[in-house]
């Protein structure tokens, strides 16, 4: 039998929760930070709207679908983010208003309260290390291990907190160890003469860790979770987290654009991630 | 606004008018109100729950699904060029089986009709899918989506099918490009309503963008691109605002031709334009991914739809 369908006027509660995660951004400031443009929006919700490392909003910028914005540092007024040259944020004048949604999504999930996190690893690309920026103090110990093409495309040790530990990968071994990050040891396990590969250093930190923060390309993902599987055999749930950056353009999980294959079957970036554990990637 | 309350009528059982969309059908389709989303814009019922008062929609239309799981489409699914989308998923769902033991219970709770999306497949398939949907409280019809290359032949059979193994009213989806061919046809075969129409199939060019896009969405990943020289293409349903003066179009020279109701769908952005729908005579208009970018739009075309239609009623 079919329920009665009768209309009913929503109730304030209902409207509130409506627009409860709807906030308008007011723009502080939009500013070169080569390579890239740095963002700074303050938001009018409660400081439990501000999000968090991994969460994302999503920003209306006038295109016809928003734009997933990840924070690079937040306080409680509100979050930084990070993006390319010409995008239409970077035309924006400081004041304007900004129309997000959020924050949605799942983020990195670190230590519990009252039990500190002391040994962190984070591994990023050069392009996504704006997603792990918010982890960078998050334990009494990180280490950053962070892979680029070359030299050139590493930003200044200057730019990162003192305490951190920075260990460099570079494709073309123009600096700090001989790329690429994963699938070093099936391509070669001589490296030239002078240069070292990295795959040694990485299971050394992996075994380290108490927990391990990625962002690089989805297709590493596999590869990486190999190698956490293979150093720490039974890992506990989320020790290792990956970032998947894909569209999402509704971030409710109902337009099925941002599906992830993973070991168990699709999930859904927006709602189930974009904060996924690492294991669920490895190739079955 | 000569055919603007066509089919609104009163409920013995309602206080308020309902919109019969199978007038036809033996036990019809009422629903409360004119506006529902469009398939595959809305998930299976519950992904808006924060955002979107159902009680304000007339039913709610669901992801398609098919009796076999489907998998995601690989590669890049999305470009956005211009105002428009260009969208290709492969419509991945779990199959109904599995889909109804996670959905059960949301539909039953939700205070509008669910209207299922079935990805028409063969007439055996879709009738397999017809009978297992009619013993699911909650569930007050079925909508068929049909490939654009549907022969007029097995769109019938297909229709026939679903009507026959199933109890539940049929809303047959005309593709883009075949309602001259199909609506006609499938209105006097069985279709107890139709939609006009599903998003029509476009191609996009992917690699234009700059390098930093083209990482980000995955260029390189095969699958739904076809590449032709150094160029890829995203082929896919098309969205957008531009699609709202193709959608009149077409139902001012079908929706008073058509012998049952029609429910108008592409590029709805506004009360307005849902009520120009409504003026040409559709029944019920459904909002498509305009949602994904203002959750809120479906509740604000339905606010905006309620005066003036009970205005017209009374």
């Amino acid at each position: 039998m079919r329920p009665s369908w009768r209309r009913l006027t929503p109730s304030s509660a209902q409207l509130s929760i409506t627009l409860a995660r709807r906030q308008i951004a007011t723009l502080r400031y939009a500013r070169p930070d080569p390579p890239a443009w740095g963002l700074y929006l303050a938001l009018d919700g409660a400081p439990s709207q501000i999000p968090g490392p991994g969460e994302y909003v999503l920003a209306d910028f006038g295109d016809p679908i928003r734009e997933p914005l990840f924070p690079s540092a937040s306080d409680e007024e509100g979050f930084a983010t990070v993006v390319a040259p010409g995008h239409p944020a970077t035309r924006l004048l400081p004041g304007a208003k900004v129309d997000v949604l959020g924050p949605l999504g799942r983020g990195f999930r670190l230590a519990p309260a009252g039990h500190p996190l002391a040994r962190l690893l984070l591994i990023a690309q050069v392009e996504a290390l704006p997603l792990l920026a918010p982890l960078y103090e998050a334990a009494a110990s990180v280490v950053l291990v962070v892979e680029a093409t070359t030299r050139a495309q590493l930003p200044s040790p200057a730019r990162f907190p003192p305490a951190l530990e920075l260990v460099h990968v570079t494709l073309d071994g123009s600096t700090g160890y001989l790329g690429p990050l994963v699938g070093a040891v099936e391509a070669s396990t001589v490296a030239p003469a002078g240069l070292e590969r990295v795959d040694t250093r990485l299971c050394e930190l992996i075994a380290w860790a108490e927990c391990v923060c990625v962002a690089h390309d989805p297709e590493t993902y596999p590869a990486l979770a190999t190698i956490v599987k293979r150093v720490r055999l039974q890992p506990f749930p989320d020790f290792a987290q990956a970032l998947v950056r894909v569209p999402m353009p509704c971030g409710v999980g109902a337009c099925d654009v941002c599906r992830v294959a993973t070991s168990h079957g699709e999930v859904r970036t927006c709602v189930d991630g974009p904060v996924l554990d690492l294991l669920d990637f490895l190739p079955l | 606004m000569g055919r603007f309350s066509t089919y609104w009528t009163f409920c013995p059982c309602e206080s308020e008018p309902m919109i019969e969309l199978a007038p036809r059908h033996k036990y019809g389709l009422a629903i409360p109100g004119p506006v529902m989303p469009a398939a595959g814009t809305f998930g299976y019922g519950d992904a808006y729950a924060d955002w979107v008062d159902p009680s304000l929609l007339g039913a709610i239309v669901t992801n398609p699904v098919s009796m076999r799981p489907r998998r995601a489409a690989h590669g890049q699914r999305i470009a956005v060029r211009g105002d428009t989308l260009v969208v290709h998923t492969g419509w991945p769902n779990p199959g109904l089986r599995r889909l109804l033991r996670e959905v059960r219970e949301t539909w039953e709770r939700l205070p509008v009709p669910v209207i299922v999306h079935l990805l028409a497949g063969s007439p055996a398939e879709t009738a397999q899918a017809a009978a297992l949907l009619s013993t699911v409280t909650g569930v007050g019809g079925i909508e068929l989506g049909f490939m654009a290359s549907v022969s007029r032949r097995q769109a019938v059979e297909t229709v026939a099918a679903a009507a026959t193994e199933g109890d539940l009213p049929v809303i047959a989806q005309i593709p883009f490009d075949r309602v001259d061919d199909l609506a006609p046809l499938l209105a006097r075969q069985g279709a107890d309503a139709l939609t006009l129409t599903a998003p029509p199939r476009a191609v996009v060019p992917i690699a234009m963008g700059d390098s930093s896009t083209a990482e980000a969405w995955n260029l390189e990943a095969e699958g739904t691109t076809d590449e032709v020289g150094v160029a890829r293409y995203l082929r896919g349903r098309l969205y957008g605002r531009a699609l709202f003066p193709l959608l009149l179009n077409i139902l001012s020279r079908w929706a008073q031709k058509l012998p049952v109701p029609v429910i108008a769908c592409g590029g709805i952005a506004s009360a307005e334009d849902a009520m120009a729908c409504l003026t040409l005579g559709a029944a019920a208009v459904q909002i498509d991914a305009l949602i994904w970018h203002e959750p809120s739009l479906i509740n604000v075309v339905a606010r905006g739809l309620e005066k003036p239609a009970q205005e017209e009623v009374r």
